[in-house]
């Protein structure tokens, strides 16, 4: 079955069969839309809550920009937003950082961020595993629409 | 003009930084070597403007195992300072410093940890001071915070503070060689886009 990785600041989307992986979330998330009827799948990995860019070159980087194309791509492909449902993983914090600067919490501003972008798009969040201090590698099967989280010292979850 | 981005950075400018790393680096080492009582030595730094994903490849990988000591540096100058160990390097250190080694991450007792720290800490923070005397500029860093993780999520920290000002990171820094052997250790420099221009300012290359 065909695989595909997804980097930092980047989306993929496959159709009917395939993997699609992205490797070591963490303030990071990865996000996995499906559209269940036609097994249209994507995975985003965004590294940043809002898009405040005034050229917009990295629109993947950003949750609120990265979550809207994905939506508007899989539409062109024939998706329905009212069947699109989301699974996501990663918003950990990785060190602790001294102080109440913004810093430390990206990876909390990321889900918060997340979750609103999913709100005002009527998209469905049906399974999450967010926050705490592990990095996580994400695995989502666009045939079942299964996602796997992988994290350090060979523990897996379902997502 | 100060620059807006990384990648602006012209070659003398960068030139200007890898001596500072080298600078920056050979102190760090000295004092490795005095711990160890051994020859330890960074041959030559780098300065690398990178892409997100290829600094993360550059690095090692992302999954690969690390342990992380990161310092997060205030003062004139705002950054990151990481240093990085694999099981390698840390079973080197362990072994000198205390006759014992392991074989996983996560044998390593709090002692153990603690020392691998203490060496986080020590090649930190001469590589701040020697950065600070050369350039005049006061910087702090933090208690050091450790990890054990996958080397990918530790590397975007960095990436993630700045990432709004660029989709590039800038990394100073270079790989340890103990008696004359590679060896994975590695520390690195990340400053934000203001603070190199300060820097550069202060070099007497930049405005």
């Amino acid at each position: 079955m065909e695989k595909q990785t997804i980097g930092i600041a980047d989306m993929k989307l496959a159709r009917n069969q395939g993997t699609l992986i992205t490797y070591a979330l963490g303030s990071c998330i990865g996000i996995c839309l499906w559209d269940p009827l036609l097994k249209i799948g994507a995975l985003v990995h965004i590294m940043l809550p809002i898009n405040m860019e005034k050229n917009r070159t990295s629109p993947f980087k950003y949750a609120d920009t990265g979550i809207r194309l994905t939506l508007t791509k899989m539409e062109q492909m024939g998706a329905k937003r009212t069947r699109i449902v989301a699974k996501i993983a990663g918003g950990a914090k990785m060190f602790n950082v001294p102080g109440n600067g913004s810093l430390g919490n990206i990876g909390q501003r990321n889900i918060e961020s997340v979750h609103q972008v999913l709100r005002l798009e009527g998209i469905r969040l049906l399974k999450e595993d967010v926050g705490g201090s592990a990095a996580r590698t994400l695995f989502f099967d666009v045939a079942t629409g299964e996602g796997t989280v992988k994290i350090y010292g060979n523990i897996e979850r379902k997502l | 003009m100060s620059l807006n981005r990384f990648e602006e950075m012209n070659s003398v400018q960068i030139d200007a930084l890898r001596e500072i790393g080298s600078i920056g680096t050979s102190h760090a080492a000295t004092s490795l070597s005095s711990l160890l009582g051994t020859e330890v030595r960074i041959p030559l730094p780098e300065v690398k403007i990178l892409g997100f994903n290829k600094a993360v490849e550059e690095l090692g990988g992302f999954e690969t195992i690390s342990a992380g000591i990161i310092s997060f540096l205030s003062g004139q100058i705002n950054g990151m300072m990481l240093a990085l160990f694999e099981l390698e390097a840390i079973n080197l250190l362990l072994d000198r410093m205390m006759g014992k080694t392991v074989k996983d991450y996560s044998e390593l007792t709090e002692i153990e940890s603690s020392a691998v720290i203490e060496v986080g800490n020590i090649l930190i923070s001469t590589f701040i001071n020697a950065l600070s005397n050369l350039t005049d500029v006061k910087i702090t860093p933090s208690v050091p915070q450790f990890a054990i993780d996958m080397q990918g999520a530790m590397i975007t920290v960095p990436m993630a503070a700045y990432g709004n000002q660029s989709d590039y990171i800038m990394l100073l820094g270079g790989t340890f060689l103990i008696d004359n052997k590679e060896i994975p250790c590695k520390l690195l420099l990340a400053p934000d886009v203001k603070s190199l221009n300060y820097l550069l300012y202060r070099l007497g290359i930049g405005e």
